[in-house]
């Protein structure tokens, strides 16, 4: 990439500079140009956008990590970057990163770059999604949306000779409304975030987010807390995935195993839910938030099987984790930018469907329980393996029928028992495209999915 | 530190935006530097060095406002930089009530960025084998003393330690076209380490303890690491208690988990939007009589403290909610203009939550105080809604009876509502870590509902 301003024969000079302190060095160019518009009080009357640039320089001695960074592309200033970086020469361990070889598919082609959108136009779209939220919703009290679009060209070149390349599209739109009642207010959230360009601001998607930030709204303004207590839990499809994300997802990152935090440490082979369910952790998603071509190692995006028919059969890797289980990566070393070396990271992250038919026939089998089908965050103890998330949104169940609405509730469980304790699982899997971002260490875009599941006894805040 | 060249460019800024039809401009620009040491199990397992420069741009052009930032800092890659931001601003609405502070609020005091004491010159003789040998120190593999596996005993196993040893410098300087000129620096040394340990049935528990100061001679990490692979097996055998009411002492390691949404709900932004359980609360007695929070920026050496709030406006110490009445909104220039309310600062800079309910000054004597309840050590997810004050958190801690701690429990929630929350207060120590930039000491409630 011209941006970058450096030739191979110079970026191989760098390496060498590296490789005196290491058994591995490994190059990061990044330019990252953010843009963001957001209305407020009914105008589009504050923007900006953000350029970051640089380069880090990691050198590997054995399992140790030097890591430097440069916020500029300059030759002199990347060998410095090296010699910082190689401070952890010195260690015992030495052994080989395998290369790893193969162009990746295209998962995000922009129709219609965003570059090429007008501000004005792209404002017109936040001022209408306003407007279709208020013809809905006659209570809407305020509407704030953002609309976000960043272009992030990396390059990444290693002492194996490898040269990758990526240029990586992200756009948003999120919109919180507050809506009131006879005094009472309530607010809702919702968002898209996509790898593409500017051709997912459609009408279609307009309405979708219109739909969504007022839909059940009464129900909203009617919920109470439940009384809390362990119980059945039915959560719907798509953005239900957060339980993947933090009750498994994150301790499957095989550095947690690795270093022998993680609860799941020890369970590689073995059965950790009932035959039939598959959990993935997937990078090739056309336009999902959470896929990548390469990972910010250079190594190709994949689908990778974590848990195959109920056995545990994959960690995420990076190359690191793989070299000292001796694998191949995964795909999964990813960053936040050119300031952190990589590390085993989740994509998109979901559970094919299975075969127990809908929603609502698992909705029928509970004679007390919850539904839960909006979320905010989540968080998990690593070595306890004890998981939150938080309800924005959900109803209980009695007897096999959705009664009183309830939210602002939080759920926790312990890991290994709710994979588990998943009894049911429908044939409806959605990928859930809010704007989902994981926080371990760095904060990295993902996303997740999952079809409708029925989970016996997690614990469910209340009164 | 920022230098002599760096500061004449941030000037440059302001008139390359005036040159491109801005009518007023804030540049700030951070300049920081960072070495990590982290160590794995007792060795060193990651060394990084971090230096970053940044400069920010707050435009308002033709009655519209923009805000830009780039890390490219060579004077043609700014003037371009500049002239677009520009461009872009124009193309915003216009917005009658974006601009910058009265000059007469502006902080005039912080001139050399010297003035809180917050700058270590230690900093700049600390060395890679200071570092590491800090780093090193501060490791506890190895030397923890444990039970080992002894079913008879309280047996555990380290099976993993991480540590961090962190040292930086941070400079901002703060300029605008009215005159503003504003500089703070300062020095911190950090270290933080997480432990996991292995009980004698196979169970795993983790936690974690950090420290930090402003200045080296302040620093002492020896405690940190068996102070969390002491909080770690104090967990050993955990399980949840029965869901219910109870009183609930909150440990001042996590106290300002509560305090925070306090904040947020206080700031104008989220009250203009109706986006807030506190609207139209200033001046109202809406929490127990304990309850006090002050805003202590001024406080020279203390971690935290600062002059001078993001638009370059004086900091005040001043009551945030006195004897459980609120005192003060955060309010910046735009949203006085706005909503008419008068100008504060932009958020609370260092506030402190005063000792009440009696003269129990930390979480032991707390609890003897609530005689029974549930010891929070720490909160596990969770959230609230800032328009009703409705939370929702996961915990983990110990179940206590008269005073006395007597099982440790996990896998629980508490769940509430904040108003309802605070106006629950029974009593605040005073044993804040003076580490933080939030001074919240150890908490009783009484009636807290918890699920298990």
């Amino acid at each position: 990439m011209d941006i970058f301003g450096l030739s191979r024969s110079q970026m191989r000079s760098i390496v060498a500079e590296g490789l005196k302190g290491g058994d591995w060095c490994d190059l990061y160019f990044e330019q990252t140009v953010y843009h963001d518009l957001l209305l407020r009080d009914g105008a589009v009357a504050s923007g900006g956008f953000h350029l970051d640039y640089g380069c880090g320089v990691r050198v590997l001695s054995g399992e140790k990590t030097g890591y430097a960074y440069a916020e500029s592309t300059d030759f002199q200033a990347l060998m410095d970057a090296a010699r910082a970086a190689r401070a952890i020469a010195g260690s015992s361990g030495r052994f080989g990163v395998p290369a790893v070889s193969g162009e990746a598919p295209q998962y995000y082609p922009v129709l219609s770059p965003w570059e090429d959108a007008s501000l004005e136009r792209l404002a017109a779209w936040l001022v209408e999604l306003e407007q279709a939220i208020r013809s809905r919703e006659p209570r809407t009290l305020k509407v704030i949306a953002m609309m976000s679009w960043s272009q992030s060209d990396v390059l990444m070149y290693n002492s194996l000779d490898e040269l990758t390349q990526d240029s990586r599209p992200l756009g948003s739109v999120s919109v919180t409304a507050i809506f009131g009642q006879q005094g009472r207010t309530e607010q809702r959230s919702t968002s898209r975030s996509l790898r593409c360009g500017a051709e997912m601001l459609g009408d279609g998607l307009l309405q979708e987010l219109a739909a969504e930030t007022v839909a059940g709204l009464d129900d909203s303004f009617a919920a109470r807390r439940p009384k809390g207590g362990k119980m059945s839990v039915v959560m719907a499809a798509g953005a239900s995935g957060i339980l993947l994300h933090e009750a498994m997802g994150h301790a499957f990152e095989a550095d947690f195993n690795r270093k022998g935090q993680s609860i799941f440490s020890d369970k590689m082979g073995r059965r950790v839910c009932r035959r039939g369910i598959n959990i993935i952790d997937d990078a090739t998603i056309p336009g999902c938030r959470g896929s990548i071509r390469y990972d910010d190692e250079g190594v190709p995006g994949q689908k990778t099987y974590m848990v195959t028919d109920g056995v545990l059969s994959s960690y995420l890797h990076d190359r690191i984790s793989a070299r000292f289980y001796g694998v191949e990566p995964t795909g999964n070393g990813r960053r936040e930018s050119f300031r952190y070396n990589p590390i085993p990271r989740m994509r998109t992250t979901y559970m094919e469907s299975g075969s127990d038919g809908s929603l609502q026939d698992l909705i029928a089998s509970v004679r007390k329980g919850v539904y839960v089908d909006k979320f905010a965050n989540g968080e998990v103890r690593i070595g306890e393996g004890d998981f939150t998330f938080y309800v924005n949104r959900g109803y209980l169940i009695e007897n096999g029928r959705l009664t009183m609405p309830v939210k602002d509730i939080n759920i926790i469980g312990n890991g290994p028992q709710a994979l588990a304790d998943i009894v049911g699982v429908a044939g409806d899997l959605k990928i859930d495209n809010g704007t989902w971002t994981c926080g371990k260490e760095q904060s990295v875009a993902v996303s997740c999915g999952i079809p409708s599941v029925l989970i016996n006894n997690l614990t469910v805040g209340g009164e | 530190m920022i230098s002599q060249e760096e500061l004449s460019l941030a000037r440059e800024c302001l008139d390359i935006a005036r040159a491109c039809g801005a009518s007023a401009c804030r540049v700030t620009l951070t300049k920081s530097t960072e070495n990590l040491i982290a160590t794995l199990d007792g060795q060193i397992d990651k060394v990084t060095r971090c230096a970053d420069r940044s400069m920010s741009i707050a435009i308002f052009a033709d009655g519209r406002f923009g805000s830009f930032s780039t890390n490219k800092l060579e004077s043609e890659a700014l003037r371009d930089f500049i002239g677009k931001a520009t461009d872009t601003v124009r193309m915003l609405s216009a917005d009658e009530f974006r601009r910058l502070p009265d000059a007469l609020r502006y902080c005039t005091a912080a001139r050399s960025g010297l003035e809180m004491d917050l700058y270590d010159e230690a900093w700049n003789s600390l060395g890679a084998e200071d570092r590491t040998r800090m780093a090193m120190e501060a490791c506890v593999t190895g030397k923890v003393p444990h039970a080992g596996l002894d079913p008879a005993s309280p047996g555990y196993r380290l099976i993993s330690e991480e540590g961090e040893f962190s040292d930086s410098e941070y400079d901002t300087y703060v300029l605008d076209s009215q005159g503003l000129e504003c500089r703070h620096c300062e020095t911190s040394f950090d270290y933080g380490v997480e432990v996991t340990i292995e009980d004698a049935d196979g169970n795993k528990y983790s936690d974690y303890w950090w420290t930090a100061a402003p200045r080296l001679k302040d620093f002492d990490a020896a405690a940190c690491g068996a102070t969390a692979v002491m909080r770690a097996a104090s967990q050993i055998g955990s399980t949840p208690a029965p869901g219910g009411r109870y009183n609930m002492v909150v440990g001042a390691e996590c106290a300002s988990r509560l305090v925070t949404p306090l904040l947020n709900a206080l700031n104008a932004n989220s009250i203009q939007q109706g986006n807030s359980f506190l609207v139209g609360s200033l001046g109202k007695q809406l929490f127990s009589d304990g309850l006090t929070i002050l805003d202590e920026p001024w406080r020279k050496g203390e971690a935290g403290a600062k002059l001078f709030d993001s638009e370059g406006v004086a900091t005040k110490e001043a009551p945030i909610i006195e004897n459980g009445i609120v005192k003060r909104y955060f309010v910046n220039t735009y949203m006085a203009a706005k909503t008419g309310m008068q100008a504060t600062s932009e958020d609370a800079i260092r506030p402190r939550l005063c000792a009440c309910g009696g003269s129990a000054k930390d979480k032991e004597a707390l609890m003897a105080l609530c005689g029974s309840g549930i010891l929070v050590s720490d909160f596990n997810g969770g959230n609230c809604n800032m328009t009703t004050g409705d939370f929702s958190y996961g915990i983990c801690g110990q179940l206590f009876e008269n005073g006395r701690i007597v099982r440790p429990v996990h896998e629980m929630l508490v769940t509430g509502n904040f108003l309802q929350l605070w106006k629950n207060l029974v009593a605040a120590g005073s044993d804040f870590r003076t580490c933080a930039t939030k001074l919240v000491p150890s908490l009783a409630f009484s009636d807290v509902d918890f699920s298990g």
